[in-house]
């Protein structure tokens, strides 16, 4: 959408100079028009309705020859290239029948928006992988067939399923989607660094208070007074203050984390929230922690380099980091920490789940989108996701499979994700919040943590001042979905 | 043509018969315009008025149009936010064109000497203008990154301790700009080369006989000649910083807390980012940046060009 007067020559020699002024007037005028249009791309009228589409039985698929389905993703690289050998597998099974085309989207975002453009268009996928934090979303964009309608017309046993996994996608208890790619958080410790500071690399810090104790000892400075290396440093993610959130056994936002009716208030500004920030303050004031935005990348980067000997980051970057860390330093793992240690609650799990497009779709390609999601559950199709991936296995007994047991036999840093998700209850707090907005909300929680600790805003004010741009943004959202 | 009689005055275009000629010829322009006609109305003047469609109206949460809302959008632009995000976005555009433009034009003197290598020097200089605007921001961004960084190792050499770059709210829009510096000078490098390769040498010879020599030939005697390349430089990146999206995204995505955050930025987050499909606001905004670069093109076409001698 961008134009570009820059093949125009600055000497076109025979036009007046008044007419060169006059086009060159134009096309920058009409330059900015395009990037003005550029918020102005959809047309149609419909308005979203919630009413929940009903799944239909497996007969559905005879006598239909083979059903073209498509599968809109956003996982790149070595995940992309996992899920393409796992369609490629069912597809060989189920010839003549179903056959799955994978389309990659780019990232969870762009998934999203070109989602919303093809609703509009007809032109939608069966099949549609979106963010945890889309969930609510999904749901009153009243487009897709809810999972349990399947489970329930199949008379499906799903107790395989990591019920605090299932929990996350669950709302008025009814499961909409299947998860899919799952991560929990947890502490990443550079082990070689603790050794070395005489820490015990097999007792990671439990609670913030004990990573503070424990940066005092690992940082590092030169002869010039300079930092070479920092006890802690992760980036400013929103999803790690939903943890805390989780693990203090308060909800993130109102009726119920959004699992009893629809969410009117996120609850940012909590005196829970006030003490983290203000930890995090503390810790780059004291120069125990290296300052970072939002994006992890940046994070893993300087953990893996030494930068900085303890990190937070999702189970999905253990395969990351031991390969990069690889002949540098061992990397150890620990529960996520705690704010307080009289904490009792657990970590939400994250990442994205399959949703069964229903609008404009017949039986048959429901039902043929519902049997490759199914497919992707199983056990052996967990384990070999699990595997190469590094992704949480969301059926239970991926992990008593052959191929599962061997790969965490040379990654033990794995199990303390498993013992994680396995002490920890299933409660309102755990489940996660669901809510429209909740990428929205997300941003505004980091933009109150960039304030916090890199602008030195007043921690409360902070979040007072994200909790208070979120407020006409819940509101508009609730009133158009009708509530 | 050719069955044409010639007019009695021997010249062509003169009363008698060269109406249908004039006629004709019209037509044929307008035939030959008419796939550029229509290429604009459709991607340009179809969008614009659809962005004015568009701002007059809420959306649901597929982002379909819903019931009008008349000019509230532009009344929620009335706030001090908005006027700093305006503020924001000529700071950034200024940051960006002025050592855009000065600095290829103090690398392309030298340049085009004649002298041997320059040629590579030039291809060297001109490369960013190869990469896309992505690219080069994630290229930065590993050279900037706080625990790797081989800017701030280097500048550790020389006893001076980095910032952080992109999250200390001071720096990181200068950290955006200067990339978009960096990828906007290889461009402008190519365009002020050009110009200065043009400079007679008669002229120049003639100035020494005049005793204008050093500073003073460059502002009396190359500015002048050199000012339409110059013009177009300043123009093409007035529009280039203002447009400024990749950069802004990927580097710092509009943070910390807003400070990098510009008028397209804020049109992109309203309209397609973090599942936002605000299209009423964001084209209210949109609009808002139309007004922005006609005024700029305005200011640009009615003050400097005043001064651009064409020859």
């Amino acid at each position: 959408m961008r134009t570009q007067a820059r093949h125009r020559s600055p000497r076109t020699g025979r036009i007046s100079t008044s007419l060169r002024r006059v086009t060159a007037g134009v096309a920058l005028g009409l330059a900015a028009a395009s990037t003005a249009a550029c918020g102005a791309a959809t047309t149609g009228a419909s308005s979203a309705t919630t009413q929940q589409l009903t799944a239909p039985p497996a007969s559905a698929l005879d006598g239909k020859g083979e059903v073209q389905v498509t599968f809109w993703h956003a996982m790149g690289g070595k995940n992309g290239e996992a899920l393409q050998r796992l369609t490629d597998q069912f597809n060989q099974r189920n010839q003549g029948r179903i056959k799955v085309t994978l389309q990659y989207k780019n990232n969870y975002d762009d998934t999203l928006s070109a989602y919303k453009t093809a609703l509009n268009s007809g032109q939608a996928p069966d099949l549609v992988q979106v963010y945890d934090i889309g969930t609510r979303f999904m749901i009153d964009s009243g487009s897709t067939v809810p999972v349990q309608s399947f489970v329930d017309v199949d008379k499906a046993d799903i107790s395989d399923i990591q019920p605090n996994i299932a929990g996350y996608y669950t709302v008025d208890n009814t499961l909409y989607s299947m998860p899919f790619n799952t991560s929990m958080p947890l502490l990443y410790i550079n082990r070689t660094a603790f050794v070395e500071a005489g820490l015990d690399p097999d007792k990671p810090p439990r609670t913030l208070d004990e990573i503070t104790a424990a940066a005092r000892k690992l940082t590092v400075r030169d002869a010039n007074g300079n930092i070479t290396r920092y006890g802690f440093g992760t980036a400013l993610y929103g999803w790690f203050v939903e943890q805390w959130t989780a693990l203090a056994g308060q909800e993130f936002c109102d009726q119920g984390n959004g699992r009893d009716g629809r969410a009117t208030k996120v609850n940012l500004a909590t005196d829970e929230h006030v003490k983290q920030l203000e930890w995090w303050q503390r810790m780059t004031e004291e120069g125990l922690a290296l300052k970072f935005n939002s994006d992890t990348a940046e994070s893993d980067n300087a953990f893996t380099s030494g930068k900085t000997a303890m990190t937070l980051e999702s189970t999905g970057s253990l395969g990351g980091f031991l390969a990069n860390a690889e002949g540098k330093f061992e990397v150890g793992t620990g529960f996520y920490p705690k704010a307080d240690a009289s904490h009792g609650g657990g970590p939400i799990i994250g990442g994205a789940s399959l949703w069964i497009v229903g609008k404009g779709k017949d039986d048959a390609h429901k039902r043929a989108a519902w049997e490759f999601t199914r497919f992707l559950a199983t056990p052996d199709a967990q384990a070999t996701w699990h595997t190469a991936t590094g992704y949480f296995p969301i059926s239970k007994s991926a992990l008593d499979t052959d191929l599962d047991k061997q790969w965490r036999a040379q990654r033990p840093q794995f199990d303390t994700a498993i013992k994680q998700l396995e002490s920890t209850a299933l409660t309102k707090a755990t489940q996660g919040c669901a809510l429209g907005v909740m990428p929205q909300a997300r941003k505004a929680e980091e933009s109150a943590m960039q304030a916090a600790v890199h602008q030195g805003t007043d921690p409360r004010q902070a979040l007072q001042d994200a909790e208070k741009s979120l407020d006409s943004a819940i509101k508009d959202y609730n009133q158009s979905v009708g509530g | 043509m050719l069955t044409r009689p010639d007019p009695p005055t021997g010249r062509p275009g003169k009363p008698g018969g060269g109406r249908s000629h004039r006629v004709r010829e019209a037509l044929l322009g307008l035939l030959l315009l008419t796939p550029g006609l229509v290429g604009l109305g459709v991607f340009v003047v179809f969008p614009l008025f659809q962005a004015v469609y568009l701002s007059t109206r809420d959306n649901d949460i597929l982002g379909n149009p819903t019931r009008s809302v008349g000019l509230a959008h532009f009344a929620e632009l009335l706030t001090p936010e908005f006027g700093a995000l305006l503020a924001r976005t000529f700071l950034f555009t200024a940051l960006v064109v002025v050592p855009g433009v000065l600095l290829p034009l103090a690398i392309a003197a030298p340049l085009t000497q004649k002298l041997p290598g320059m040629r590579i020097f030039r291809t060297a200089f001109a490369l960013p203008f190869a990469y896309s605007a992505s690219a080069a921001s994630v290229v930065w961004l590993i050279m900037l990154n706080p625990g790797t960084s081989p800017v701030n190792w280097l500048l550790g050499l020389v006893g001076v301790q980095a910032p952080s770059w992109t999250s200390d709210p001071g720096w990181a829009l200068v950290t955006v700009a200067a990339v978009t510096v960096w990828s906007v000078s290889g461009f402008n490098l190519l365009v002020l080369a050009a110009g200065l390769a043009q400079v007679d040498e008669d002229v120049l010879e003639a100035a020494r006989i005049d005793g204008a020599t050093g500073p003073r030939q460059f502002v009396s005697i190359v500015l002048p000649m050199i000012s339409p390349s110059l013009f177009f430089a300043v123009v093409t990146t007035t529009l280039t910083a203002l447009q400024a999206l990749g950069q802004v995204h990927i580097m710092t995505d509009g943070g910390p807390n807003g400070s990098t955050s510009t008028l397209v930025y804020s049109i992109f987050d309203r309209a397609f980012h973090n599942n936002n499909s605000d299209y009423g606001l964001a084209s209210a905004q949109g609009l808002v940046l139309l007004v922005v670069g006609v005024l700029l093109a305005a200011v640009q076409f009615g003050v400097l060009e005043r001064r651009v001698h064409y020859r």
